[in-house]
């Protein structure tokens, strides 16, 4: 008995050392600013007046950017993808693509800007924020209820204004 | 139902799926640099079909193109990776919105660099982006708190 609330205990001291607030924050605003001024490079290529002429050229070398750098972050890692996160790397791959199209394709049969994208952005965040709780049992307190409610008015917002 | 909000529904579900895959990632122990990695290899293979089938140029690109996508092509890939790797240390929840609420920097990139207008809906909506960001990181705070007390 003792042995196991030992276990117990450590376990979760472990969980909890894994899960640092501290990296995580760290690793969100890297994420957030990379994230962030990623995509501002369309925006760049639309003011020099190629936005419209070569958008599927420039997302092709867009990927080729990221994969030049993801490659050296895999090769520095030394290992070896395994037949899982090949698979796994296929699905996100297809969804990121899919999603940007779809959405593409909704702006061009007519439905505004000021619907889709607020609809698209807070529908996700909605229906990921649920997948975690719900499937993989995630706990949100007060806060982070509080966060992810802001968030998505925020993010609807900027998408209307 | 048109085909536009049909083709809003599946860009709603892709982007969604998109974030359930990478905690599906995290619970299968998948590394974040291969997982990075693949997610542009399979992304490239994808855009090279379309754009070699589908566009009358090709491949080419003027060179202004490609100086610009490059560099925001890596941006975009570091904010993968480092998602990938805080996912980890947090719930998809509450990391999703994280990431998500990245939109607001090309609003503010925007109006510094092109002079855009601020309106007053977009500077309540980029005032509420810190705001929301500390809400999460003080969940996190109290959770942690708590699974060591």
């Amino acid at each position: 008995m003792s042995s196991t609330a030992s276990s117990t205990t450590s376990g979760s001291r472990a969980a909890a050392e894994e899960r640092d607030s501290s990296v995580w924050l760290r690793l969100m605003l890297i994420a957030f600013l990379a994230n962030g001024i990623g995509p501002f490079g369309l925006k760049v290529l639309t003011e020099r007046g190629f936005g419209d002429a070569f958008q599927a050229q420039y997302l092709l070398y867009w990927y080729c950017g990221g994969l030049v750098f993801a490659v050296a972050a895999l090769l520095k890692s030394g290992l070896k993808p395994t037949a899982r996160e090949i698979g796994l790397g296929a699905l996100m791959g297809a969804c990121s693509l899919f999603g940007q199209a779809f959405t593409g394709l909704a702006l061009s049969h007519g439905v505004p800007g000021h619907v889709a994208f607020p609809l698209t952005t807070g529908g996700s965040l909605f229906l990921v924020a649920a997948a975690g709780l719900l499937l993989f049992k995630e706990r949100v307190g007060p806060y982070g209820i509080a966060g992810i409610v802001l968030g998505i008015v925020a993010l609807v917002a900027l998408s209307v204004a | 139902m048109t085909a536009g909000q049909i083709y809003m529904l599946l860009g709603l579900l892709s982007f969604s799926l998109l974030g359930v895959l990478h905690k599906v990632a995290d619970v299968k122990r998948s590394r974040p640099s291969a997982i990075t990695a693949l997610l542009y290899v399979w992304s490239l293979v994808l855009v090279l079909g379309f754009v070699l089938l589908r566009t009358e140029s090709g491949a080419a690109a003027p060179a202004a193109v490609v100086t610009v996508a490059l560099p925001f092509g890596v941006c975009a890939a570091v904010a993968i990776l480092a998602f990938q790797a805080g996912v980890k240390h947090g719930n998809i929840a509450t990391s999703w919105l994280a990431i998500n609420l990245s939109s607001g920097i090309p609003t503010v990139a925007s109006i510094l660099v092109y002079n855009e207008q601020l309106t007053l809906v977009k500077a309540i909506a980029l005032s509420l982006i810190p705001v929301s960001m500390f809400l999460l990181w003080k969940d996190k705070k109290e959770a942690e708190h708590g699974a060591r007390s």
